[in-house]
């Protein structure tokens, strides 16, 4: 029932200790945020599930499959999608989907079929053939998880997906994350605003390459004994 | 399969849409061509020359037809002494001044040897040189002519013969250089910069999460980048052809074949570079100091290689240019094939092997 399963996890530059021996389970079809301040290891232990980087020591599980044996299978399994890039520019909306699509090996005709579903359900058909560079920044965000999603992933590591996108349209993101988790798709997702933690089904929170807490946000807020989630980060950070 | 041609459409797509990039690329090579073509040259014509003629014989008269009659030389004053000459120097822009000496054909003909002085201006070490050179040839030809028949010819000093490039033109010079430089700007520049722009805004990370092969990734961002100055190649050699008469002797399927493999070993210099960087300047400006300047100073296409240090002659074995020019110069002028530059071949060739083996192992290291 676990998406993802994280045991003993190490990885070390040197002497330099990124993610310092974390291990955690995520839940099939959960919300999981994955909090903590720039530099605690988040983007290392992201890059270490997605198969970019060898963990020095541990284990992991991803979509069922070895982290060390079955790479190759995570890929095909997972999507990602980060803030800092979202798609090219200068490809049209469809060219883009078209590229990431053909990618994960999606069929010609298949794929076809769901760069226009995906489109007609963020409202974008008409757009198809625009360039990316011509739409607004909350539409790209929306649009890169669309393609994220295309090869139906199992689980969907979103790093910072809303960073620098207004709150309306962070609802909507929030709403289209909703709707793919209740289909069973498990969402793995940093942010840096403390109020999409709140939306999280269950949050961890790292500093210093160690996982402090884990837990629903009730959980972790009343045991901590403070009122947000906010004042939680601002206590486990300061730590 | 389907992968790699969409990624190679992908980044057709990048170059189509990046007009003015598109065109820049495509007009350096044609401007780069005429500019040193037509500026540029090492052939000189009508240089001005004093002679004095101590001997006023038969012989010395045909001599100085034969100098008044090429087209490098132009007799300006016969002065009356040594004194003189030093005037001309100053005063009617002489570059040589040449002394015949006295009793000249009976030097030639009883003594077996006679010697000619030349007096030149170094204050341009390249223009001397040249002239030098060419004083050579006609006396040369003025040997030949006279004294071939006779078996007891006349001694002179040993006198080069210049093969392959008699006329030292100056095209045969910088054809191979140029296209050198195009190769490594269209091939090594871009590949760096559009692969560290890969990375500066994570895209790179993007494609290396997909299932995808990371080889699909790089010969997709690759072979766009190698067509493209294939197609300055072309540009260059038609118009060095057409415009220069630039000589062609080798087989022709040979030449491109060699520029296909410097292609390579100069997009594998781009990989690498792209491999150490993080960003578009930062590869930009690697691949300028570290590529494109030792390929203008170090490859033997500006400034001859024999006369440099020891330290910098060792230095240009590091840089594909030197090797490629080399070949090409055989292939173009003197119509070599593989037998005579299968060695240079070979350089490059391993010199690429190895550095896109370090950089398909270092791409996701450092993304």
């Amino acid at each position: 029932m676990y998406s993802i399963v994280v045991e003993n996890l190490i990885k070390k530059y040197n002497h330099f200790v990124a993610v310092d021996n974390i291990s955690f389970k995520v839940k099939r079809g959960e919300i999981f945020g994955f909090l903590g301040a720039n530099g605690a290891g988040k983007t290392t232990t992201i890059k270490m599930l997605c198969g970019l980087l060898q963990p020095t020591s541990g284990n992991a599980t991803v979509a069922g499959y070895d982290l060390k044996k079955d790479y190759k299978s995570i890929k095909k399994n997972i999507g990602y999608m980060s803030q800092r890039f979202s798609l090219y520019e200068d490809l049209t909306l469809y060219e883009n989907m078209q590229l990431f699509g053909t990618v994960y090996g999606i069929p010609r005709k298949i794929l076809k079929e769901r760069i226009y579903e995906s489109l007609d359900s963020l409202q974008m058909t008409e757009k198809a053939n625009s360039l990316v560079y011509s739409i607004p920044l909350g539409w790209k965000q929306k649009l890169a998880f669309a393609t994220a999603m295309l090869h139906h992933p199992q689980i969907v590591f979103l790093d910072e997906p809303t960073s620098g996108v207004d709150p309306i349209v962070r609802r909507e993101f929030w709403n289209m994350l909703y709707e793919t988790a209740n289909k069973g798709v498990t969402i793995f997702v940093t942010t840096h605003y403390m109020d999409e933690a709140e939306y999280c089904e269950k949050i961890s929170m790292m500093s210093d390459g160690q996982l402090k807490l884990i837990g629903t946000p009730s959980e972790l807020k009343s045991k901590m004994n403070v009122d947000s989630i906010a004042e939680l980060f601002q206590k486990i950070v300061n730590r | 399969m389907r992968e790699l041609l969409m990624i190679l459409r992908k980044e057709f797509i990048h170059i189509w849409r990046d007009r003015i990039t598109l065109l820049l690329v495509l007009a350096l090579p044609i401007v780069l061509v005429l500019f040193f073509g037509f500026t540029i040259s090492t052939e000189i014509k009508n240089a001005k020359i004093s002679v004095l003629d101590l001997s006023n014989d038969s012989k010395s008269k045909i001599l100085l037809n034969k100098i008044a009659a090429s087209n490098y030389f132009q007799i300006v004053s016969y002065p009356n002494s040594e004194s003189e000459i030093d005037f001309d120097f100053k005063n009617k822009n002489i570059k040589l001044a040449i002394i015949i000496p006295s009793n000249f054909e009976n030097k030639l003909e009883v003594e077996k040897k006679a010697t000619i002085q030349v007096i030149s201006d170094v204050s341009d070490i390249n223009v001397a040189s040249v002239l030098n050179s060419y004083f050579r040839v006609i006396i040369n030809d003025f040997l030949n002519e006279n004294y071939v028949t006779n078996s007891e010819a006349a001694t002179f000093e040993v006198i080069t013969q210049m093969l392959y490039n008699p006329e030292m033109k100056s095209v045969y010079m910088f054809v191979p250089g140029i296209i050198a430089l195009i190769m490594i700007i269209v091939t090594a520049l871009m590949t760096s910069i559009t692969l560290a722009r890969e990375k500066e805004t994570g895209s790179m990370r993007m494609l290396l999460i997909t299932p995808v092969k990371k080889v699909y990734i790089i010969i997709g961002k690759i072979i766009p980048y190698m067509l493209l100055s294939f197609i300055c190649t072309l540009l260059i050699i038609i118009i060095s052809v057409w415009v220069f008469n630039m000589p062609v002797e080798g087989n022709l399927a040979f030449l491109l074949f060699l520029c296909f493999v410097f292609m390579l070993t100069s997009a594998s210099f781009g990989m690498i570079i792209s491999a150490l960087v993080r960003t578009q300047l930062d590869a930009m400006m690697v691949t300028m100091m570290g590529l494109f300047l030792p390929t203008v100073l170090l490859s033997g296409f500006l400034f001859p290689l024999d006369n440099m240090p020891q330290l910098f002659q060792a230095l240009a074995h590091f840089f594909p240019a030197k090797w490629f020019i080399i070949a090409i110069k055989d292939v173009m002028i003197k119509g070599s094939g593989f037998m005579e530059i299968w060695k240079y071949l070979l350089i490059l060739f391993i010199m690429a092997c190895i550095l896109i083996t370090i950089s398909l192992i270092r791409i996701d290291k450092k993304e």
